[in-house]
């Protein structure tokens, strides 16, 4: 495989249908045999498999953020907690299902949407602290500022946290983890964990 | 280096201490609980101090730093002293001297309903209660007691409001009364509002009790209970 030449944008010629094969991002128009962009990215040229009769290489776009994976109401992503407030806690998303994503995304978890029972009664501060790691799914696209996040199922929550001495806990419950160098127990809303 | 760790706490109680002091050895004191306050730390069996001050032991198991700082660290049932800075929807904004607003929700009055929201101008003193202190959120406020009654807290009108540091305040507050405070009561008489966050209002018939009183509270954070007396005779006669 090349290094990746220059940035192309959706419409411009990649090359002739005769000599290239057109790949991800890339078609090629019937009428003058030219191969175009469909998406904007780098342009990149893969070799033939040498064991197809096609000897032509296949040109492809990628490398965009925009080809990242994105979260979608319903995928269970991994966000890191950034703020809690009184009624909301913030959380940057860092991967959608198992892929990571390529720019930012923030999400919301709502003090109602915390767990399914007793919403009303929740803490915010005995659920999550800033820096939590939590898995958590995606209610809704949300507003202009950030999706709609929810940990009101049993193997959602908190997966990984730090105590204030500095070391990573260990989950004893669904509400509280417990710090191995000191033994202070916190309180969390923990993930379950499922093998 | 020797490393000078005593295994006796007796040895760190009630002296200067600084942050990094390995001031109590667990490993030396099995089976026992013991509470520890503010300003330490503990690493697996050793308690450290966090902050610079005195260590401080309670009968049977308490041990805290004590210090006095200008910045106020917001702690669950505080009487503060807040500054209105901005009104929101759900809540006041309240400068307490300390490292985020407080929240002063619009509700938190006594018989505090969404027709009677009091309106509060930007620079309103107020006497104030902490409700909720969690490190990294806006500490949250109230102006009623735990049983929600109004119980002193609210604005506070006309008078004079000057900031001190947190270790003074606490003296003020503390019972029996300091000495500065008795002396003054004895000749004078005015109103006085000690906020935990290092501010203190006071309020007098005419302004020059009032600065006598201020000028005296300040002048006496360093000094002893017999100097504070001394010191407050001196103000009242030049002013007599």
């Amino acid at each position: 495989m090349e290094e990746a030449d220059e940035m192309v944008t959706p419409g411009e010629v990649l090359g002739k249908a005769t000599d290239l094969k057109a790949g991800k991002g890339a078609y090629a128009a019937s009428h003058n045999n030219t191969i175009y962009a469909s998406l904007t990215g780098f342009r990149r040229i893969q070799a033939p498999p040498p064991a197809s009769n096609d000897k032509r290489p296949t040109v492809e776009v990628t490398g965009h953020k925009a080809h990242g994976p994105v979260p979608e109401p319903g995928s269970v992503v991994i966000a890191r907690v950034t703020k809690v407030m009184a009624r909301t806690a913030s959380a940057d998303i860092m991967c959608v299902g198992p892929k990571s994503v390529r720019e930012k995304f923030t999400g919301i978890i709502r003090q109602q949407d915390v767990r399914a029972t007793e919403i009303d009664k929740v803490d915010m501060h005995l659920s999550f602290r800033s820096g939590d790691i939590v898995r958590a799914v995606v209610l809704s696209l949300g507003d202009a500022r950030a999706y709609y996040l929810s940990t009101a199922k049993n193997e959602l929550g908190v997966v990984s946290a730090e105590s204030s001495a500095g070391a990573t806990m260990v989950p004893i419950s669904w509400t509280e983890m417990q710090c191995p160098l000191t033994g202070q127990i916190e309180l969390r809303k923990v993930a379950k964990v499922v093998n | 280096m020797e490393n000078k760790q005593s295994s006796s706490p007796a040895s760190f109680v009630d002296s200067t201490v600084v942050p990094g002091d390995v001031v109590l050895d667990l490993s030396s004191m099995t089976s026992q609980t013991i509470k520890l306050g503010g300003g330490l730390r503990q690493d697996c069996d050793a308690i450290s101090a966090m902050k610079a001050g005195t260590l401080r032991f309670s009968k049977p198991n308490k041990y805290w730093i004590e210090s006095s700082q200008k910045r106020y660290v917001p702690c669950v049932e505080d009487t503060i002293l807040g500054i209105v800075v901005d009104s929101k929807a759900d809540n006041f904004l309240i400068d307490i001297k300390g490292p985020a607003m407080g929240f002063l929700p619009v509700l938190a009055f006594e018989g505090g309903t969404r027709r009677n929201i009091p309106k509060f101008e930007v620079g309103t003193l107020l006497y104030l209660r902490v409700v909720k202190a969690n490190s990294g959120m806006n500490p949250e406020l109230s102006c009623t007691d735990a049983s929600g009654k109004a119980a002193e807290f609210g604005p506070l009108k006309d008078g004079y409001m000057f900031e001190t540091s947190t270790g003074l305040s606490r003296k003020l507050l503390s019972s029996p009364t300091c000495p500065v405070l008795e002396a003054l009561g004895k000749k004078l008489s005015f109103e006085i509002a000690v906020g935990l966050n290092g501010r203190v209002w006071v309020n007098a018939a005419s302004p020059d009790t009032i600065v006598v009183v201020a000028n005296a509270i300040m002048n006496s954070e360093s000094l002893s209970g017999a100097q504070q007396i001394i010191m407050v005779d001196h103000l009242l006669k030049n002013i007599q």
